[in-house]
């Protein structure tokens, strides 16, 4: 094994041409020229039709502009990309493009006069060392434009042959494996509910790669105790595996210091310095200092090569609008540009975990992730794959159970096991423990070695006699890890979603899965149902407005367009002056609005007119966004809006009814915007929000509801405040 | 024992509960120090000192807990005293509770044989928690205590000198035994081996006699005395078993000796009970069931169960008329208040409230009240309230099963214009008790004790 933990390079030793004005590529079909202005919109061109790259305006018009743009873009050579970084909106070349040019200069010698076209042709014809050895000498446009003019086999053909193991407590990425990810999040870190979920992920022989949780709260303590479970729990079982708890950095860093065992350094990535800077808090610098910290004192000493774990997935950067007119495969791959430079141990990609305004169906979801793969591992990066939906978008089981059977080909390192593909806490769809044990079957797969033996000393895998690994005795048994059913059931009654823990061979019983699957088409159905305005008018005399979202797909696939009051209806939203004004919107789910508007409104009603509190009529707005609160409180000068709005649904028919209040604070006095921008550090900020979420009937009731939201809307209108700085003159 | 635990939010159930329930520390057991008959509330107030400096809670505010005075240590003349004592050095977190036989016989159940019994809801389970003055009995199914009793059955009621069996002092209990039995022995006598047989066989046929349901043992003098408050099971039915476990001093001696301890040497703490204890193991009602249906810890876990079971957790949406209304203590709850409830009913509850001096406390009922019955009874006890104000020192907590304590209290306070003192306390199961213990509001939650079973 080659030596990999490394020093990294100074920003500033690594050199970058400096940009030029953007070029005009020209090509002719038949009788038509086409041409495209610069380097982001032929990349962007060039790629197959996605909803982020379409709603980012970067998507080719037609097929044949679209394959004009792979013929130009096939016909460039590496040095061409090479000298022409893509740069940012105001020209320059930001952090994460500069390290993607810390490259292998003496073999990029070799290579810098191929054609994008020739090297795919090169890499075709070549063994997978071959492709290894080439992908250090490529920055993350060059990756993206040749993913870009390779078709699915193409894809699938070179991510196969390029071997990226890593090694921390245990390997990963060996030679004939498939390893997984055990994910047991849970809506409130509750850890009963975390445990059942690990030992049943353990129980289908999951985990090798990493027991890793998703935090539902963010803070040193909690993580802490998280990482402390996890050891316990690690070191009880006795499973040879790492832990890790995806906070953020600086979190983890903290608890790092205070002598929790971080043994797996994590962090989101993004592919523009903005993206990464003003939504993740994330620096160049603060990933080098996190790296050089965990290679001092990372509980795994030495005998890790590797321990960082990054995590990307298209369409962030344009989510945020920061992509800066690079389309969504090119930004990935300067994320792995990026990661590459910290030798990580793991790096998992969930294309699909955003929505439907980056990836709308299940081939474009199935093509990123084929894409991201290929791009991943030719540059370096030990890829896991977590193709993944929500219900919001077209995106199907189905068509994810496609994309890893092609990923399986394709040679993916890891997947994600998070239970009955159901995650508890981020309310969205990956692959299971059940889908990983099915693929290592499919496809002749192991477990990493020293998992393997732990697994078979505990009957969930035996070695049959022709060398191959099956299920043993005690594969899919969570009770094998604990005392008595008594406790079983105890760690049961804290664990929403579970269905079932009947199996059949690698999959789950039918009725544990037709359970599942209700539970889905309940939830999707929510996310397509429109507001039933007539009804609602009975219960409310609502006034009713129309967003610049012109219908219910509009509305779910263009976050943006719910946020605005239509043109033809803002002259009807003139300033009233009141100080309340309630505005219902479905957002994703307009059966939360149906099932709890009936007894929510009236209590809040009652409520407000006992205190006098002036109010404008209510209003009623299919297809918005909770951002429209902020348009609504401009347009009619209001001290705060009361905006009642569908949930996005997850694993839970009934949770699919959830409503949340989002009680947005106007901060239009000096005095007041003041005391705000000095609690919040930010000079920019308007509105102070309070949120109540979880409201239907199997969380908070909506009688009850009507009550809570009352009584804090008297608070914000007393103290002048929403949000954290609300809760601090409360607790004062 | 100082115990810390996480409050967590079950979200399957909406509730809050405690997690990472941890035992930090157990002291070792102690008699009750007494000096002169009276407890030595010096010496009380030492141990106590020791303990949260052990526990490391000085100056802590403490969530919930329970301190229990029982047993004959709650017949000293200074038993109150006592409470107060544990009260100043506690807060009003701490339950102190005197000479409430059943509320004991309900904790040791809880403590000890709750997780056992919900194991097994096809079976009864009878916990006796025998301690030096009593023996606390308690039925319960599938983790519910269904009926208590108290018998004045103990190791302690007739002291001797350790290594020996030369009585150093009777309770009037045994005192009236030994008359009984003809038996005159007292303070400086030694007790035969035939003595201590017959005082032990009187002990444990009315043990037998209260596990079995056989009414007519409890028909003497003797025994009529030794009866503190009567369980009155009938005989167990055919097809629900009746299982046995201990609890308790004595049922720690036993649980010991099954797990293969020897016995410890002859009246080593000083009274009967290592005595009592071989005897229960020799009686095939009592001991049938004990090495097959174990409870947890083996019966030594009733103050921890005690902590456990005997404090409810409001939900996280608690009415309070003010921050400062809590905590509340020793509130009597008075009565059931039906969602239909007509004004008379309301009336007559509130002048209930009215006349008691802190104020009181009622239960909601109603399965799934609707808004417009919300809006009814808060209209209802709003004008009341309002006819008939309760005095500043009176507060009326309302107790309701769902989840609406904001929203009934809401109503009720006509959206706190009311000047009543209100507390709303939501997705509590009030249990039948007589009182009301509320503690402070810790993440939105409040700590709720109910003590003195109807």
């Amino acid at each position: 094994m080659e030596k990999v933990t490394q020093a990294l390079v100074p920003g500033s030793d690594i050199v970058v041409p400096p940009p030029g004005p953007p070029e005009r590529y020209r090509a002719t079909v038949l009788d038509e020229e086409i041409s495209f202005l610069g380097l982001k919109a032929l990349l962007g061109a060039a790629d197959e039709t996605k909803a982020g790259d379409r709603n980012a305006g970067l998507a080719a018009k037609s097929a044949r502009h679209r394959e004009a743009a792979r013929t130009i873009l096939s016909s460039l050579t590496l040095r061409h990309l090479y000298d022409h970084p893509l740069t940012d909106d105001d020209g320059n070349v930001d952090s994460v493009m500069r390290v993607n040019y810390a490259i292998d200069h003496a073999v990029f010698a070799e290579i810098e006069s191929m054609t994008v076209g020739g090297l795919k042709n090169h890499l075709l014809r070549s063994p997978g060392v071959e492709s290894a050895r080439v992908g250090k000498a490529l920055t993350g446009v060059m990756a993206a434009a040749l993913a870009k003019i390779c078709d699915v086999h193409e894809l699938i053909f070179l991510a196969r042959r390029i071997s990226r193991p890593t090694k921390a407590r245990t390997n990963l990425g060996l030679p004939g494996t498939l390893s997984s990810r055990l994910q047991p999040n849970h809506p409130t870190d509750d850890l009963r509910g975390i445990s059942l979920l690990l030992y049943w992920g353990l129980s289908v022989g999951a985990g090798d790669a990493l027991l890793g949780i998703n935090p539902a709260i963010d803070t040193v303590e909690n993580v802490s105790g998280l990482l402390r479970h996890l050891d316990k729990l690690r070191q009880k079982t006795g499973v040879p595996t790492q832990i890790c708890v995806l906070s953020h950095i600086k979190t983890q860093l903290a608890c790092l210091e205070r002598g929790a065992p971080v043994e797996i350094l994590f962090q989101s990535l993004a592919g523009t310095e903005k993206t990464l800077t003003s939504e993740f808090d994330v620096t160049v610098e603060l990933l080098d200092h996190g790296y050089r910290t965990m290679r001092e004192k990372g509980p795994l000493g030495p005998d890790a090569r590797q321990f960082m774990y990054f995590e990307t997935g298209q369409g962030s950067e344009f989510t945020y609008g920061k992509h800066h007119g690079i389309d969504m495969t090119t930004t990935e791959a300067l994320c792995y540009g990026l990661a590459r430079r910290y030798d990580p141990f793991m790096v998992n990609n969930v294309t699909g975990f955003i929505g439907p305004e980056t990836h709308l169906d299940n081939f474009e979801m199935i093509v990123s992730n084929l894409q991201d793969h290929f791009m991943g591992k030719l540059l370096g990066l030990p890829m896991g794959m977590a193709p993944c939906f929500t219900l919001h978008s077209h995106i199907t089981l189905e068509g994810q159970q496609m994309a890893t059977q092609m990923l399986t080909a394709a040679g993916a390192n890891y997947y994600m096991d998070v239970a009955l593909n159901t995650d508890r806490m981020l309310a969205y769809f990956d692959t299971s423990g059940h889908d990983d044990q099915t693929l290592r079957e499919l496809y002749g797969k192991r477990v990493t070695p020293e998992y393997e033996a732990w697994a078979i000393e505990r009957g969930i895998f035996r070695k049959e006699e022709d060398g191959s690994l099956a299920r043993g005795p005690s594969w899919g048994n969570p009770r094998l890890f604990l005392s008595s059913d008594a406790e079983l059931q105890g760690l049961v009654a804290t664990t929403p979603a579970l269905h079932g823990f009947e199996n059949a061979g690698p999959r789950p019983a039918d009725e544990v899965s037709r359970r599942v699957r209700l539970h889905q088409a309940v939830g999707r159905e929510a996310t397509q149902s429109e507001l039933r305005v007539g009804e609602l008018r009975e219960v409310v005399d609502f006034r009713v407005i129309a967003t610049e979202a012109p219908s219910k797909e509009a509305h779910l696939h263009s976050p943006h367009l719910g946020a605005r009051v239509a043109a033809a209806d803002r002259a009807a939203l003139v300033p009233e002056h009141r100080k309340v004004q309630i505005l219902v919107s479905d957002g994703l789910s307009a059966e939360a609005v149906h099932h709890n508007a009936g007894d929510l409104l009236p209590v809040l009603l009652d409520g407000l007119n006992a205190r006098g509190i002036p109010m404008g009529k209510p209003i009623l707005a299919p297809n918005g966004r909770v951002k429209l609160a902020e348009d609504v409180a401009e347009l009619v000068q209001c001290e705060l809006v009361i905006c009642l709005i569908g949930e996005r649904p997850g694993g839970d028919a009934l949770a699919s009814r959830s409503l949340s209040a989002y009680l947005v604070y106007c901060l239009r006095e000096d005095e007041t915007r003041r005391r705000a921008v000095a609690f919040s550090g930010n000079p920019e900020v308007r509105f102070e929000v309070t949120v109540i979420s979880n409201i239907y009937a199997g969380g908070l009731p909506p009688l009850e509801a009507g009550g809570v939201i009352a009584e804090k809307v008297f608070e914000v209108l007393e103290r002048r405040a929403a949000g954290n700085r609300l809760e601090a003159l409360l607790l004062a | 024992m100082v115990a810390s635990a996480t409050m967590v939010r079950n979200c399957v159930t909406g509730r809050m509960e405690l997690s990472r329930l941890t035992e930090d520390v157990r002291s070792v057991p102690v008699f009750t120090p007494l000096r002169e008959g009276r407890i030595d509330e010096a010496a009380v107030a030492a141990l106590l000192d020791g303990w949260l400096a052990g526990g490391g809670l000085e100056g802590k505010a403490i969530f919930g807990g329970g301190a229990l005075i029982t047993g004959l240590a709650a017949q000293r003349e200074n038993a109150a005293a006592l409470a107060s004592l544990l009260r100043t050095r506690l807060g009003d977190a701490i339950l102190v509770a005197t000479g409430d036989a059943n509320l004991e016989s309900w904790m040791a159940f809880l403590g000890s044989a709750a997780r056992l019994s919900r194991r097994h809801p096809e079976v009864e389970i009878l916990n006796l928690d025998m301690g030096g003055g009593t023996t606390n009995l308690a039925l319960g199914i599938d983790g519910d205590v269904r009926r208590t009793g108290c018998l004045f059955v103990g190791a302690r009621h007739v002291q001797v000198e350790p290594g020996t069996y030369r009585i150093t002092s009777v309770s009037r209990y045994a005192r009236a035994l030994l008359d009984h039995l003809g038996m005159a022995r007292g303070p400086g006598d030694e007790l035969s081996p035939g003595d201590v047989d017959v005082v032990l066989s009187f002990y444990v046929e009315l043990l037998e006699a209260a596990v079995t349901g056989h009414a007519e043992a409890f028909t003497t003098d003797a025994a009529r005395l030794h009866l503190h408050t009567d369980i009155a099971l009938e005989p167990p039915a055919p097809h629900v078993p009746r299982i046995v476990t201990l609890s308790g001093g004595v049922g720690a001696l036993v649980y010991d000796k099954l797990r293969g301890a020897p016995w410890p040497s002859t009246t080593l703490f000083g009274d009967l009970g290592i005595d009592l204890a071989q005897r229960i193991l020799s009686s095939d009602v009592l001991a049938r069931d004990l090495s097959a249906w174990v409870p947890d810890h083996f019966g030594r876990a009733t103050v921890f169960g005690m902590m456990r079971h005997s404090m409810d957790i409001s939900g996280a949406t608690v009415f309070l008329s003010s921050p400062d209304v809590l905590p509340l203590r020793d509130l009597p709850i008075l009565g059931r208040l039906g969602s239909d409830a007509d004004a008379g009913r309301v009336e007559t509850l509130l002048r209930l409230v009215r006349e008691s001096q802190a104020g009181g406390c009622l239960r909601i009922e109603g399965a799934g009240p609707s808004l417009a019955a919300l809006r009814r009874l808060g209209a209802l006890l709003g004008d009341v309230l309002r006819a008939h104000p309760l005095r500043p020192e009176q507060t009326l907590v309302l107790f309701v099963a769902e989840n609406v304590g904001k929203t009934v209290g809401h109503y009720v306070s006509d959206w706190g214009k009311s000047p009543v003192k209100l507390v709303v306390i939501d997705e509590v199961a009030v249990k039948d008790a007589r009182f009301a213990q509320i503690g402070r509001m810790k993440d939105h939650v409040v700590p709720v004790w109910y003590y003195g079973q109807d």
